[in-house]
């Protein structure tokens, strides 16, 4: 490897950005995500920024079932997202529709069906730690030697 | 100006102080160990009651197994919402979830079921698909043929004059087989569950 895939390596560690998207949640887990960014949990000393901007986002959270309304939106903000990128399904409603998936549901999960999912954090809602920890881990699988793996 | 650069620099550029600005870090978040985490098994014996799948309002969250050690009830991650109802609806104890069942005994608390049965009778065909799959049915009369017509009125449901009747709701035990078995979507079983204070037993 050479220094600068290191230096690039030891710089995007610090540096994750996140963007996040409701489709169609109760709130719960937005609420969560929101609670990340209190100073409790103070998400920037582990170098991750929230700007909710898919353009220059990195990570995506996912959170809520998938409700008719996000057909189409969501895979076109999915392209939106410059590579590397990496999806992550927040709550069990992306992952199963946890109380929505009932018989005559409008939703339709889970999220994976529609774009790529990378990790699931599971709970409803997860806490903030669970969160944050999954980010934190997803995140440097996916930059890691990104130019190289190419 | 000089100095007073040179004097600002030695202040402000102390070892401590740089060090602290690069790399402070708040101490990893835990867990706690009082958070309502997903239930585990405590290693009592379950007895295949199934009070647990009564009380859980998330579909696909629990079911119980058979496995070579008997009867085990099964949380999926993804579908349980850590609510902790089967924690408090199992009568063995099976489960544990946080502070769930310590504050269980020092509150004498336990969970009381009941049920209720709406048929909507417009929409009943009086097919006795009900009648005949209710496995409360099956055991007071094993005899009752398709149709749900039956004689006795021991019965939980019957059909009489081509509309399903609830008879005695009081020996529902929950499970919705009537609910899945009809093909007009006619009948609802609603739980209704209730934390009760100090159980019968001890009243
Ligand atoms: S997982 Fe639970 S808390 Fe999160 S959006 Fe779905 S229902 Fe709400
Ligand atoms: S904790 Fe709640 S959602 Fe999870 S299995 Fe038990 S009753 Fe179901
Ligand atoms: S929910 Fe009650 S009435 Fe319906 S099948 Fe089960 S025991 Fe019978
Ligand atoms: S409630 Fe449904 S299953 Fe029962 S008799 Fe009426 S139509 Fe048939």
């Amino acid at each position: 490897m050479t220094l600068l895939q290191s230096l690039k390596n030891f710089v995007r560690s610090k540096s994750i950005h996140v963007a996040y998207v409701d489709v169609g949640s109760c709130n719960g887990c937005d609420v969560e995500v929101l609670a990340c960014l209190a100073p409790r949990y103070d998400i920037e000393q582990y170098g991750i920024f929230v700007h909710n901007n898919p353009r220059e986002a990195d990570v995506l959270l996912v959170i809520g079932a998938y409700t008719p309304g996000w057909e189409g939106k969501l895979e076109g903000l999915w392209e939106k997202i410059p590579d590397p990128k990496v999806a992550v399904a927040i709550g069990n409603c992306p992952i199963s529709g946890c109380l929505f998936n009932r018989p005559h549901t409008l939703v339709d999960p889970p999220v994976s069906k529609h774009i790529p999912i990378a990790a699931q954090v599971p709970g409803c809602p997860p806490r903030p730690t669970e969160i944050l920890s999954a980010i934190l881990s997803v995140a440097p699988l996916v930059y890691r030697d990104y130019e190289v793996r190419k | 100006m000089a100095i007073s650069l040179l004097y600002y620099a030695q202040e402000f550029l102390r070892g401590e102080w740089v060090k602290k600005f690069l790399a402070a870090k708040t101490a990893p978040l835990q867990i706690p160990t009082y958070f309502r985490n997903y239930p585990e098994l405590t290693g009592k014996t379950c007895t295949h009651q199934l009070y647990c799948m009564m009380a859980c309002p998330a579909p696909g969250a629990i079911d119980v197994v058979m496995t070579p050690d008997g009867w085990m009830p099964r949380i999926h991650v993804g579908h349980c919402i850590r609510c902790g109802l089967c924690v408090e609806a199992c009568p063995n104890g099976v489960l544990t979830s946080g502070r769930i069942l310590e504050s269980m005994f020092y509150d004498n608390t336990k969970l009381s079921f009941s049920f209720r049965i709406d048929v909507d009778t417009d929409k009943c065909m009086g097919c006795g698909n009900c009648a005949v799959a209710c496995p409360v049915n099956k055991l007071i009369d094993a005899q009752m043929s398709h149709g749900g017509r039956a004689s006795t009125d021991e019965l939980l449901l019957k059909v009489s004059e081509g509309k399903c009747q609830v008879l005695h709701v009081e020996k529902c035990t929950g499970c919705k087989t009537c609910e899945h078995h009809c093909p007009n979507e006619a009948i609802r079983v609603a739980r209704l569950l209730e934390a009760v204070h100090a159980p019968e037993e001890e009243l």
